[in-house]
């Protein structure tokens, strides 16, 4: 073979080499199809996001997640006749709940117990009181937050198996946000079970991540606790649960001062130490009750707390409007 | 004289080559010249969105590329590349821009800084996927 | 040609081939200094290599011109290892367009075009080349398109620069007897 053939050669074999890796840098995986469909549940409007390369297959794991979140609105409603709440509302001291109650009672239990009891599942008569979704809503009076609070406080609610044991024949449970927690954190599951690799679920603003976008991680975009509208900073994520809790979802203002639904069961008043809390943890039921739970005891307690969670990180907004993180978000948050 | 040495060197075909390709030159600076004042700042790294930030709002942004810390600046209405991991700075030598539909890019690094929007209009595109409040 | 002992038939094509890997390592030689220079100013792509690319086409034709640049990028990536990084493919989207463009020319042009329209040439599509692969596989976003002209501009003055170094090298080249014959043969065309 000549020299020059061998030169052609080598100069087509490094042609075609580029262009391999040229392609292959290129080249994406099989293209991702969405599917994104909205269903009002559990008092919110839930949005479920499904990628993947076969729409059939998503569109069956939607309906399966959609019918698990109805299964679970279903057995933790607060008034429902049948539901596991309206029995406990029911109930004098023990009753015997579904597995999925026991397992959402058990977490809220274990947050209660971490946060010295800030964290209260037994403050449904203290908001029933406070109303502050009502028609006219008023501050009440001292006496009647007293006796709403009777029977709470840590210890109000035991668990043992699957018997859920009151303190207080009188103490009305309210699971609230932990049980929607719990609802995205099973439809995740069906989600999974089906096979499906990137999915978000988004139940008001209660988010559980499964997998990444497909392309790069999901971008949370973090509500402005002060600027209705506008968001604070977008966190980039990936297989976990983000949960806010602040002060401006829910209230109203008398006298110029702001009156919301999170309560401070050791006062029976709104907590004064936060504008909100956003909790990222590895499911949405955690992240919900520790949200509650650090939005209560302030940004210096809160990030105490948030500490001895594994896998388990915040963003904090003060009373003051300022902003701290745990130090493993601090670099991944985007402040806006 | 450099000039005339340099006429000398050109034969009658070069100089109509190389006229033809100021004219275009000069052609396309008027048919690719940027728009109005934008409004915000779109940053992007490896073709995808890592940041948006409006641009009245004074701040510095690193982005991550393959080669290491992109620093960018907004100042005054304007965004700049600060610093940047690229063997030829080439990014920072495009100075600041303004103008909506401008972009400075850092194309060893993979980051693209473009502006969007106009200062009356706005661009309404969410910087999020997903919303927790 | 006058014949000597001392002449072998061979030795035009042997020379050809000697000069021609010599243009090719002084290509990648220029290449990599031009890469490890601290750029004096952020613009500055001088783009010198292709000076040589420029004598081989003038000295021995368009595929000559072809194996010097292609020798260049691949062996000029290959000592800066960036092989199949995006430097390289920018080079490759760079030099093959440019080269195309100022073979072609060549051809086509003939003694009426010189080295500084060739390069003039090559130059824009070189700056047009490394435009589509940056807008294509790197960015990937149109907005790109409005640096091109700045791009264009810059590489045209690089351009004329240096195809008029390419001259300069070519006229001292003549004067060299080893490419008495080569130049010859390209000026009579």
């Amino acid at each position: 073979m000549s020299t020059r053939r061998l030169l052609h050669l080598l100069v087509l074999l490094l042609l075609a080499t580029a262009l391999g890796a040229a392609c292959k840098s290129q080249g994406a995986p099989a293209k991702l199809v969405e599917v994104r469909r909205s269903q009002l549940l559990m008092g919110t409007v839930v949005e479920i996001i499904a990628r993947g390369p076969d729409r059939p297959r998503l569109e069956t794991a939607v309906d399966g997640a959609f019918a698990e979140l109805a299964r679970i609105e279903k057995l933790m409603e607060p008034h429902g006749l049948d539901s596991d709440v309206g029995r406990l509302f029911k109930a004098g001291i023990f009753l015997e709940v579904s597995p999925d109650t026991a397992a959402v009672i058990a977490q809220g239990l274990k947050v209660a117990t971490a946060s010295g009891g800030v964290f209260d599942m037994g403050l449904g008569r203290l908001k029933e009181l406070w109303d502050i979704e009502g028609e006219h809503p008023q501050p009440p009076s001292a006496a009647a937050i007293a006796q709403a609070l009777a029977g709470t406080g840590l210890g109000d609610l035991q668990l043992n198996g699957r018997v859920v044991q009151k303190r207080d024949p009188g103490l009305v449970v309210d699971l609230g946000g932990i049980a929607k927690g719990y609802g995205i954190d099973r439809a995740i599951g069906v989600l999974a079970a089906a096979g499906v690799e990137h999915a978000s679920i988004n139940a008001g603003g209660d988010i559980r991540l499964l997998g990444n976008r497909g392309n790069r991680p999901w971008r949370i975009g973090i509500q402005h606790p002060r600027h209705p509208g506008e968001i604070l900073a977008t966190i980039d994520l990936a297989d976990t649960a983000v949960v806010t809790s602040g002060d401006y979802e829910r209230f109203y203002e008398r006298d110029g001062v702001r009156y919301h639904h999170l309560f401070d069961p050791r006062t029976g008043q709104p907590g004064r130490l936060c504008q909100s809390v956003t909790v990222v943890a590895p499911e949405a039921v955690l992240a919900d009750a520790l949200a509650t739970a650090v939005f209560i005891l302030g940004p210096q307690a809160g990030l105490e707390l948030l500490a001895r969670f594994r896998g388990v990180e915040g963003l904090i907004v003060a009373a003051d409007g300022t902003s701290v993180t745990t130090p493993g978000l601090a670099d991944q948050v985007k402040w806006r | 004289m450099a000039l005339t040495s340099l006429w000398r060197r050109t034969r009658p075909f070069d100089r109509v080559v190389v006229l033809l390709l100021f004219i275009l030159c000069a052609v396309l600076f008027v048919v690719l010249r940027p728009g109005p004042p934008g409004r915000r700042v779109v940053v992007e790294a490896a073709g995808r969105v890592v940041f948006t930030a409006p641009l009245d709002q004074d701040r510095s942004f690193i982005v991550t590329g393959p080669l290491g810390e992109t620093r960018l600046a907004i100042r005054h209405g304007s965004v700049c590349i600060e610093a940047s991991p690229c063997p030829h700075r080439v990014c920072l030598g495009m100075g600041a821009i303004t103008r909506s539909g401008e972009i400075l890019a850092c194309v060893p690094n993979g980051v693209l800084v473009r502006i969007t929007g106009t200062a009356s209009t706005g661009d309404r595109t969410e910087p999020y996927d997903l919303l927790s409040r | 040609m006058t014949s000597s002992p001392a002449d072998h038939p061979d030795l035009p094509r042997l020379r050809r081939r000697v000069f021609l890997a010599l243009f090719a390592a002084l290509a990648v030689a220029l290449h990599t200094l031009e890469a490890l220079l601290p750029a004096p100013a952020p613009w500055f792509r001088l783009g010198f290599a292709n000076i040589l690319t420029l004598v081989a086409l003038f000295c021995y034709g368009g595929r000559a011109a072809w194996s010097v640049a292609l020798v260049r990028i691949g062996v000029g990536s290959l000592v800066l290892g960036n092989l199949f990084a995006p430097g390289f493919l920018l080079a490759l989207g760079g030099g093959i367009p440019a080269t195309a463009l100022m073979t072609l020319a060549h051809r086509v042009g003939g003694r009426r075009l010189g080295p500084v329209g060739v390069s003039a040439l090559g130059a824009a599509g070189h700056a047009a080349g490394q435009m589509l692969i940056a807008s294509l596989v790197l960015v990937r976003h149109p907005g790109l398109w409005a640096l091109f002209p700045f791009f264009l501009l810059f590489a045209l003055l690089t351009g004329i620069a240096n195809g008029v170094a390419a001259d300069l090298v070519l006229d001292a080249l003549r004067g060299h007897p080893a490419f008495s014959a080569a130049l010859g043969v390209e000026e009579e065309r």
